[in-house]
């Protein structure tokens, strides 16, 4: 950073169509100096701030630039420490946006009760095959499939589906992501990754109601 | 005289094996035994049959006298009766039975619904027996059984009122009964876990079976549910056929969701379609989620959206049946619309083709349909699909509909949606960019304009026309011309250039017209000359007669009226713009 940059540019070439702005922002981001570049607010992503900045305004910095001759290495090391602290702050909210999820706190909960062999996890659009029972709040089940005395026991089979889809409520597609083969879990689900405020009438769910599901994970393709 | 023959072959045949009857013994045999019992002798007959020197040339020859015995006990005729049926009951004990099967199945062909209805009620008791004792290579024999009598109970008339399938005169519903009987032993006999080649074959013709029952008679009678008719045989007919497919391991939500599923490899010798029949699997959702039937054994875990789609594409398949249908069609739309939050079903759900051709063909029902009642039918299931759809994509179907429906009633009715959703995003809380914001504009343009200009027949887009008015004049009431939220305002000069002095020009131009009309018509209506009319209409062979001169004055005049409402709206909206924009 000893040699001091050249004005490679004259007004006319600058206010001309030919040259882009991304060229200018580029060079005056390698060239200045990074307090220089935060009052001229040319900071950043070059497509972001092309965005923003008029072709005025970096013809003006330009010439700012070479005017007040503050380019890259010639300020005192305490800017240089803040400009450490300032790449490390820029890095923390990428990280942080692809966490959160738009919708809030997931709308269930997962109890393990028997563990699986923590190995084989269902991906998206794999097929899992499970044993369950679903009850309500109140202890009424409504539904299940594993076979008692009563039903005819060559009948019963595991509910086989493609899990992560859609294709069933959200609260399982959720929760069998998040199991592994062999576990069995206790899973409540709020209505809301449910059947919400419809409910299934002819399945005995009311409107609005939270669903607990005791599940046993068999097999996943 | 035919008796002697009968009892001379029985005796020439008593002492020698059967490998040693000759054809002619056989003929005899067959001839004389018949004619004995179209004449009457079954006593006689009775006696030879049970006599225990004849039992080889029974076992043998017996079978050919099934016709005529079963002709008795159709007709049942009192005197012959019992001895016939001793005959009967003896025979099929000792005949083979696959000459027995062949004899049995030849008599259930019949013709007239009565005969159709005993014959199945006779035979079907003594067609178990036998495919019983064929042990375990019955499954062709089963199937050709199955496919017989199936066929001969589409003969039937169908019961469609309540009180019908009480009474039960052709006895279909006593047919669907006894038929859920016969293939009990049949379905308990496969044992899912121990499938060898034949009992997979039998699965395959049980199964074939059940979807034959769907399509016919499941899917054109409508079933009455428990509080209209508390016992209904046809209800319990497709329960059972239900059961029957879970025990013979067919999952009912993969026949049900069939359509999204990917085809698993099939074990058996039947196509992919063939084995699946579409109309099979539609009748099937049908009785699963507006039924409800089997609904204990019916998962509780699938998406509501999931189901619809499913759904759609059976919906879309019975589109394509008789019109007949379309109360199950509209039925099964409807309960998978139902179980779906409003405003939740996103915009690239329209990008399945299958619920625009739904959407199509409601249209095609809504409009040419010539019932009515069904008419209202798919008005109600279209407005309901409508307020299912989020936002965006309301706005997609409005634009769609309004490109492609080609009917100014349905048109009118699709104004009128977009003007309650710019109204709904009116209101504090609920803006959006699609009925308020940068979208609005281009759909305000393709509504308020007229399809043809100043030519447009005024008559004919009436329903159009009138909506797009009664959005305008909403429009120019509701949005302040200080606020402007829809843009309408600063809209205004365009749509005075396209759509309302277009109007104007051609309300004037058709009330000059048809006032020109009237005048002509009540003028020769005065001068009593018969005008020989220059079109005539005929309707079959007949013409109609041409319309009095009344009436054509009074749909003139009716013309006339329809123009001064029209006209009546615009001078509104020109006396509301007038005023706001000289403020």
């Amino acid at each position: 950073m000893a040699a001091v940059p050249t004005r490679d540019w004259s007004d006319e070439q600058l206010k001309s169509d030919d040259l882009p702005k991304k060229d200018i922002i580029k060079f005056i981001q390698d060239n200045a100096a990074h307090s220089f570049l935060n009052e001229h607010k040319l900071l950043g992503n070059i497509k972001n701030v092309a965005k923003t900045a008029k072709k005025e305004q970096l013809i003006i910095a330009y010439n700012q630039l070479f005017e007040s001759k503050r380019f890259k290495g010639t300020e005192p090391v305490e800017e240089v420490t803040e400009q450490v602290k300032a790449v490390k702050i820029e890095e923390k909210p990428k990280e942080v946006k692809t966490e959160v999820v738009d919708e809030g706190p997931p709308k269930y909960t997962k109890s393990v009760l028997k563990k699986g062999d923590k190995t084989n996890f269902p991906k998206k659009g794999e097929t899992v095959s499970c044993w369950y029972t679903g009850t309500l709040e109140d202890g009424t089940v409504f539904d299940t499939n594993i076979p008692t005395a009563a039903r005819k026991k060559k009948q019963a089979k595991p509910l086989s589906f493609k899990v992560g889809l859609g294709r069933v409520i959200r609260g399982w597609d959720e929760a069998l992501l998040t199991m592994s083969k062999g576990e069995t879990a206790r899973v409540e689900i709020e209505s809301e990754w449910a059947y919400g405020k419809k409910g299934l009438p002819e399945s005995k769910i009311p409107p609005n109601a939270k669903l607990i599901f005791e599940v046993e994970l068999v097999a996943v393709d | 005289m035919a008796l002697e023959q009968l009892s001379d072959v029985v005796q020439r045949c008593q002492a020698r094996p059967d490998d040693s009857y000759t054809t002619e013994d056989h003929d005899v045999f067959t001839i004389a035994g018949r004619t004995c019992i179209e004449e009457g002798n079954s006593v006689q007959v009775l006696s030879i049959i049970l006599d225990e020197k004849n039992q080889e040339i029974v076992r043998s020859m017996g079978w050919n006298l099934l016709p005529p015995l079963i002709q008795v006990l159709l007709k049942k005729d009192n005197k012959n009766l019992p001895q016939c049926l001793a005959i009967f009951n003896h025979l099929l004990e000792t005949c083979r039975p696959k000459e027995l099967l062949i004899g049995l199945l030849e008599q259930l062909e019949q013709d007239d619904p009565d005969t159709i209805a005993e014959s199945v009620h006779l035979l079907l008791n003594p067609l178990q027996k036998v495919l019983l004792c064929l042990g375990s290579r019955k499954a062709s024999s089963l199937g050709m059984t199955l496919s017989s009598v199936l066929d001969q109970v589409a003969k039937l008339p169908l019961p469609h009122t309540k009180d019908q399938e009480e009474d039960d005169v052709f006895s279909l519903c006593r047919c669907c009964t006894e038929l859920i009987a016969f293939i009990r032993p049949f379905v308990q006999e496969v044992r899912l876990d121990l499938l060898n080649s034949e009992e997979l074959n039998q699965c395959v013709i049980l199964f074939c079976s059940c979807m034959k029952t769907l399509s016919h008679p499941l899917l054109e009678v409508q079933l009455k549910d428990p509080d209209t008719l508390a016992v209904s045989p046809l209800r319990n007919f497709a329960t059972e056929i239900l059961n029957t497919l879970s025990a013979i391991g067919e999952s009912l939500t993969s026949l049900v969701y069939q359509p999204l599923l990917k085809r698993k490899q099939l074990p058996g010798f039947l196509e992919e379609e063939v084995r699946y029949p579409k109309e099979s699997l539609a009748s099937l959702a049908h009785l699963v989620f507006v039924h409800h039937l089997a609904a204990d054994t019916f998962p509780s875990v699938y998406n509501p959206v999931f189901c619809l789609r499913c759904n759609m594409e059976h919906t879309c398949l019975l589109f394509l049946m008789s019109v007949c249908v379309f109360p199950i069609t509209q039925e099964l739309y409807e309960k998978s619309l139902v179980r779906v939050v409003d405003g939740s079903l996103p915009a690239d759900l329209l990008e399945i083709k299958t619920f625009l051709t739904v959407s199509q063909n409601l249209v095609k029902v809504m409009t040419i349909c010539p019932r009515h009642d069904l008419r209202i039918k798919g008005l109600k299931v279209f407005q309901l699909s409508i307020d299912k759809f989020d936002t965006e994509a309301k706005y997609n179907f409005f634009q769609y509909m309004l490109k492609t429906s080609g009917h100014s009633g349905v048109e009118g009715y699709i104004i009128k949606n977009i003007k309650n959703q710019i109204d709904l995003a009116l209101q504090p809380g609920n803006s959006n960019t699609w009925f308020e914001g940068v979208h609005l504009l281009p759909l305000l343009r393709k509504v308020l304009s007229l399809p043809d200009g100043p030519e447009t027949d005024l008559l004919q887009y009436l329903d159009r026309v009138m909506e797009s008015l009664n959005l305008l004049r909403y429009l120019v009431i509701r949005d302040k011309v200080t606020e402007n939220q829809t843009g309408i305002w600063t809209e205004l000069y365009k749509i005075e250039d396209t759509f309302m002095k277009p109007l104007r020009v051609g309300l004037n131009m058709s009330r000059a017209h048809y006032e020109r009309e009237l005048h002509n018509t009540m003028e020769s209506k005065k001068d009593k000359a018969k005008e020989e009319s220059m079109l005539s209409v005929s309707v079959g062979d007949e013409k109609l007669p041409n319309m009095t001169s009344q009436s054509q004055i009074q749909a003139l005049h009716s013309a006339l009226h329809t123009f001064d409402m029209i006209e009546s709206v615009l001078v509104r909206i020109e006396e509301l713009t007038d005023v706001r924009e000289n403020l």
